[in-house]
């Protein structure tokens, strides 16, 4: 029983870290039609931007998760302008890979560059680093505070998307660029926004899931197959469908390194292909955000 | 080398800008000859670094092989290493308990890469985009872990070592030096060059182009696509089991990295960087990989990333078709013919 | 004389939407027929019906005789029932004479050959050489799919189909996106197909269904409004009912 709870807790707020971290992908894939392979790299300067300000600056752990996200995408959005407005819905998805890839590299490099090859700390606050008691049940306040954030992402792009003018475009767009061009939506500015909230949320996630996916160099290449697991079980653009694939996933991989730790891989990687196979197109198909 | 290399595997002559029948004729069969003239060249001129060149040949093979998969199928996949990994354990485990004869080896290796790309392949090919390649992903990560917990066999994340061929044909022993290694390892590469070009020569070959560009035209034509692609599918792992299994004969040992994602991932940098579609482009792209990657990654290997990542960015921005195609391209601007088509529609 | 094609009280019901029904046709060898109809009038649900890409919900095809309704799409093409693309799908990266290739090689079922040469399969090249010489396109032989106009690549459309050797060839408005000046050139070719081949042709050009045509069948809200030559037709008052609606977009395709 104890290990069930432990599973549930711990498995859905590292859902919630990879539903954080992937949700923009899966935008970027649904909307712009670009694999990005570099969305991990994102995740990463956040978390390494936020432990330098932390440790360098002196900065409380809020201050620099807000530095992280903003920082990030200052970073990335002469990115967008440079290279991904290039690739933006080529059908040569080869290119995309590549290109994507590259960046990461140098991503990866440059950040070992400037921060030096070990492994990041970021220090948690006092009142996320014990624990509250939930009725008999003690839970870290961190997973606490994560599951809490990824509710919060999710509804907030739920408002977003259902709620708002941009969110009536965003959806124009994805279900029918042409059309949504045509009727003077100006797709450029709504891609970079699109793309700027999905780095926000990368770096976002990175800071706060470094206690579960540790900042380490090869954080971007390593991790960038959990967040392509998640959108292509969730569905290419679907925001509830990366919600429910990160879940999924995290409580699954969580399970299998608590149950059966000698064969964890071997059970995610079962686990992920009975999926596809079950649903090819994702829980939610592309275009229902 | 680049002269050599242009798009002479797709067999036919690209149209108006295509040179005349003498020129072709040179493209046709002078490519393995000088491949093989480079090889022996090289042979000489660097005595010390054999290893590393046979590791070269080998790896050429492994990367050959995903240019069917991807150049001539369009099944973009990043489990490559699957079919590698499997062939070189396959060999090695041969080599260790049945027999030790390099070819029967080989054989071993070919069979067991073709018998599991064709089991996963009639599983997973029938997904497309990102699913597929999730499919790729998933399926290399098994067959890693299946590796890594089969120690007996395998030796885990030890490797499985004490793998000693027997003389080539019964006369060639593999030396200390390499040599034998080294010149196995180059007739092996060009006898199944030569097997693959036939390949996509062939009727199948000229069908599984057809589904790359549109398996519903295919259809409509009444073949079966993924009838095609899991066919081809099987024959790529043919040749990554080989290459596999050359790899174990030529070092003696099989590590868990080769049956690896990023071993995937780095046949996909090479022959992109080769350019696709394009037999030669494969031998191309993992010359080139690897020869760079021996300089730069002996300093630190970040400054490989950075370069190898720059690299890339360029390769998609500024050529397209890879470094084989830089050939086609000059002579392209040298007889100010107007630019032949293929650059366009390749990746 | 037994119909090429034969179909029977053929329907489809999307939910609970009638798109076709009850549709009755007959093609005999040398037929030369157009399908005519207002846009939304079920033709494109016809064709693909009649060629298995969606499945009826009542009524039966049959192809010489033999009853295909329960065929895939495949088995269909294989035993001589052909379509040409309304839109061109070709393959642009391959040359002309490669796509005649491919489509003699997949109806002699010799696309698993792995090491034999293209070049050196029997009959093929002479084969290739003919329907490349019928459809006027041997001096593009070599040349890229991509790098052809217009009007050749719907060339090459029909002269895949001939290729094929089909007992039914469904030509779905193998003119669009053709220059009406060059149109004729389409026709030509259509007129070199195979006396004894059947040719049913969904065409929105009624010049080019009238110079092409002997015979016209005309559908409208998915059900067969009459049949006849192309003067009975247009002195048909029905026709001209349904035309004189929607005239405005009679050219657009549906």
């Amino acid at each position: 029983m104890e290990t069930v709870f432990g599973i549930a807790v711990d498995g859905v707020a590292y859902g919630m870290i990879l539903f954080i971290i992937s949700v923009g992908l899966s935008v970027t894939l649904g909307l712009m039609r670009v694999v990005n392979l570099a969305h991990g790299a994102f995740a990463m300067v956040g978390g390494y931007i936020a432990s330098s300000v932390m440790q360098g600056a002196g900065l409380p752990y809020e201050l620099a998760l807000v530095a992280a996200v903003l920082l990030t995408v200052l970073l990335a959005l002469p990115l967008e302008r440079l290279l991904y407005r290039r690739i933006y819905g080529s059908a040569n998805e080869l290119a995309q890979v590549l290109l994507t890839i590259g960046l990461c590299f140098v991503i990866v490099a440059g950040m070992n560059y400037l921060f030096g090859p070990t492994l990041k700390r970021i220090p948690l606050p006092d009142y996320l680093s014990g624990v509250v008691m939930l009725g008999p049940k003690a839970i870290s306040a961190h997973r606490i505070f994560v599951i809490g954030a990824g509710l919060t992402a999710l509804v907030g792009l739920w408002w977003l998307l259902e709620r708002t003018d941009f969110g009536i475009r965003l959806r124009a767009a994805v279900d029918n660029p042409g059309m949504a061009a045509a009727l003077g939506i100006r797709t450029e500015r709504l891609y970079a926004a699109t793309f700027a909230l999905g780095t926000g949320l990368a770096a976002f996630g990175g800071v706060l899931g470094s206690e579960l996916l540790p900042l380490e160099p090869y954080y971007a290449l390593r991790y960038i197959v959990l967040f392509l697991a998640v959108v292509a079980v969730g569905g290419a653009g679907s925001i509830f469908g990366s919600a429910a694939a990160a879940v999924a996933l995290g409580v699954i991989d969580t399970a299998g390194k608590y149950l059966i730790p000698n064969f964890g891989e071997f059970f995610f990687y079962t686990a992920l292909i009975l999926i596809l196979f079950r649903w090819p197109h994702g829980f939610f198909k592309r275009g229902t955000a | 080398m680049t002269a050599v290399a242009t798009n002479k595997d797709t067999g036919k002559p690209a149209g108006k800008g295509a040179p005349g029948r003498l020129g072709r004729a040179v493209r046709d069969h002078a490519g393995v000859p000088v491949m093989a003239a480079l090889g022996l060249l090289g042979f000489w001129l660097f005595p010390e670094d054999l290893g590393l060149m046979t590791r070269i040949l080998a790896t050429a093979l492994y990367v050959l092989s995903l240019d069917l998969v991807l150049g001539y199928c369009g099944i973009a996949t990043l489990g490559q290493a699957a079919m590698f990994g499997t062939g070189a354990y396959a060999a090695g485990i041969a080599a260790v308990h049945l027999v030790s004869d390099p070819l029967v080896l080989l054989a071993v290796g070919g069979v067991a890469g073709g018998l599991i790309a064709l089991v996963t392949g009639a599983l997973i090919l029938h997904a497309h985009g990102l699913t597929l390649l999730m499919l790729t992903i998933a399926v290399v990560q098994i067959v890693q872990e299946v590796a890594n917990k089969a120690r007996d066999w395998t030796g885990g994340s030890d490797g499985l070592s004490g793998i000693d061929p027997s003389p080539v044909l019964g006369l060639f022993r593999f030396d200390l030096y390499g040599r034998t290694s080294y010149l196995f390892a180059l007739a092996v590469l060009l006898v199944m060059f030569l097997v693959a070009r036939r390949i996509v020569r062939s009727p199948f070959g000229l069908a599984c182009r057809g589904v790359k560009e549109d398996p519903l035209r295919v259809q409509a034509l009444g073949g079966s696509p993924r009838r095609y692609l899991v066919g081809m599918y099987a024959i790529a792992g043919v040749f990554a089991g080989v290459a596999g299994a050359l790899t174990a004969v030529s070092t003696g040992i099989v590590g868990l990295d080769s049956v690896s994602f990023t071993w995937s991932a780095e046949a996909l940098v090479m022959l992109v960087l080769g350019g696709t579609g394009r037999l030669y482009g494969a031998v191309i792209g993992t010359v080139a990989f690897m020869a760079i990657h021996h300089i730069l990654a002996a300093s630190d290997p970040f400054h490989w990333m950075l370069f190898i990542g720059l690299f890339l960015m360029g390769v998609v921005l500024f050529l397209p078709g890879g470094i084989a195609s830089l050939g086609e391209r000059l002579s392209g601007l040298l007889s100010r013919s107007p630019s032949r088509t293929a650059e366009g529609d390749r990746p | 004389m037994t119909p090429r094609l034969q179909v029977r009280g053929l329907s489809k019901n999307f939910g609970g939407l009638q798109v076709s029904s009850d549709i009755d046709m007959d093609l005999l060898p040398g037929d030369r027929c157009a399908l005519i109809g207002p846009n939304g009038a079920g033709k494109t649900t016809f064709v693909n019906l009649v060629t298995g890409v969606i499945p009826p919900t009542a009524g039966t095809i049959r192809l010489d005789g033999e009853d295909i309704t329960g065929l895939s799409a495949q088995a269909r093409v294989r035993r001589g029932l052909i379509r040409s693309f309304q839109v061109a799908r070709l393959f642009r990266a391959m040359t002309v004479r490669e796509h005649l290739e491919l489509a003699v090689l997949e109806r002699e079922g010799r696309t698993f050959r792995l090491f034999a040469s293209v070049r050196r399969v029997p009959g093929l090249e002479e084969e290739v050489a003919s329907v490349l010489d019928i459809m006027g396109l041997e001096a593009v032989a070599g040349t890229r799919v991509g790098a052809l106009a217009y009007g050749q690549q719907r060339l090459l459309e029909i002269a895949l189909a001939l290729a094929m050797k089909p007992k039914v060839l469904i030509l779905d408005e193998p003119a669009a996106g053709v220059p009406h000046s060059e149109s004729q050139r389409i026709l030509d070719a259509v007129d070199r197909l195979p006396a004894d081949l059947a040719v049913l042709m969904i065409e929105h050009d009624m010049d080019l269904v009238f110079r092409f045509a002997k015979k016209i069948v005309v559908l409208a809200q998915g059900r067969l409004l009459c049949s006849g030559t192309a003067r009975e037709i247009t002195a048909d008052p029905r026709v001209r009912e349904v035309y004189l609606g929607s005239r405005a977009n009679a050219h657009r395709p549906s």
